[in-house]
């Protein structure tokens, strides 16, 4: 893993749960639906590590509730909404996480990027 | 895929997840790979890297899920080691350690050198010391005991004591070994890496 892989890797770990809380919040969803739409917005990236164990933990805090509906033809599958707490917690990380970004754009913006062709 | 999902139920037997909880993570975990090789996917889609870490990919999920023992459990949040366990813990083993160690040396010591004077009741029979008298190693004899001593010295009364002496040397030896465990048993600071 490369240094710039690293540290994507860092950066994800630190709001991948503020992102499924996110997709989670438009709607029910399952497991492997999560994954799809992340990949979707760009964060192809989530293949480095599976979204269970983090869903087990949002789980075990309270942050979502679950419940079995039946899906096309296979078992029921296990579909995610958000809890009451899990709406709170998203909207607070939010705003953590902009509040975040935009210090760090402030410290960043200030380097020139050269971009070489 | 099969694979896989059996190794992880192998890893949550391992672990004491119960069987509900296990099967119900193996049902949506086969569900979402199945869904993947349907559209032409495969298991790493849904795993990622994890798909060739199955045995820790189980453990990280179970213990996030918080049906594994805290010690299996991959917990980020869990208390450092250094306060579930005060300072004076070590400092208590590292005594007991000592002091078992020196008493299984002592009992040694006195095993090896059964005669020794200072421990055994004299015999009440004046016995000749020929040559010099030596203050230092076995059978050495001290000046106010000189006249107790001899080759034939404590032999018919050293039984009782040599049992003793086993005895004190099985309980060092014991109490050593327990800290030794003790010591060991405690649970490593668990890693800061997990599975997301």
């Amino acid at each position: 893993m490369t240094q710039e892989d690293g540290r994507r890797s860092q950066l994800l770990r630190g709001v991948l749960d503020l992102c499924l809380l996110a997709v989670i919040g438009e709607g029910p969803v399952y497991g492997y639906e999560m994954t799809k739409r992340l990949r979707a917005r760009g964060m192809s990236i989530v293949g480095e590590g599976s979204i269970y164990p983090l869903l087990g933990r949002l789980e075990r805090d309270g942050l979502v509730e679950t419940r079995r509906e039946a899906s096309n033809g296979g078992p029921p599958r296990k579909y995610y909404s958000l809890s009451s707490t899990g709406k709170q917690s998203l909207e607070t990380g939010v705003e953590e996480w902009k509040t975040a970004r935009d210090g760090i754009d402030r410290a960043l913006d200030l380097v020139k990027v050269q971009v070489t062709p | 895929m099969t694979d896989f999902i059996e190794e992880c139920r192998r890893e949550w037997k391992r672990l004491g997840v119960p069987d509900p909880i296990a099967n119900e993570m193996a049902v949506d975990l086969t569900a979402d790979i199945e869904e993947a090789e349907a559209e032409g996917g495969s298991a790493e889609d849904v795993l990622g890297n994890s798909y060739f870490d199955p045995r820790r990919f189980a453990a990280a999920w179970a213990g996030a899920r918080g049906v594994t023992a805290p010690a299996t459990s991959v917990d980020t949040f869990a208390p450092l080691e250094r306060d579930r366990h005060p300072w004076y813990r070590p400092a208590i083993i590292v005594a007991v350690a000592v002091f078992g160690f020196l008493t299984a040396l002592a009992a040694l010591a006195l095993l090896v050198d059964g005669r020794s004077s200072a421990m055994v009741g004299p015999i009440r029979r004046i016995v000749s010391v020929p040559g010099a008298i030596r203050i230092i190693g076995p059978g050495s004899v001290m000046p106010p005991f000189r006249s107790f001593a001899g080759s034939s010295f404590a032999v018919q009364n050293s039984a009782p004591f040599l049992v003793l002496a086993f005895v004190v040397l099985l309980g060092g030896v014991v109490i050593l070994g327990l800290a030794v465990l003790y010591r060991t048993s405690w649970p490593r600071r668990e890693s800061r890496r997990r599975l997301w």
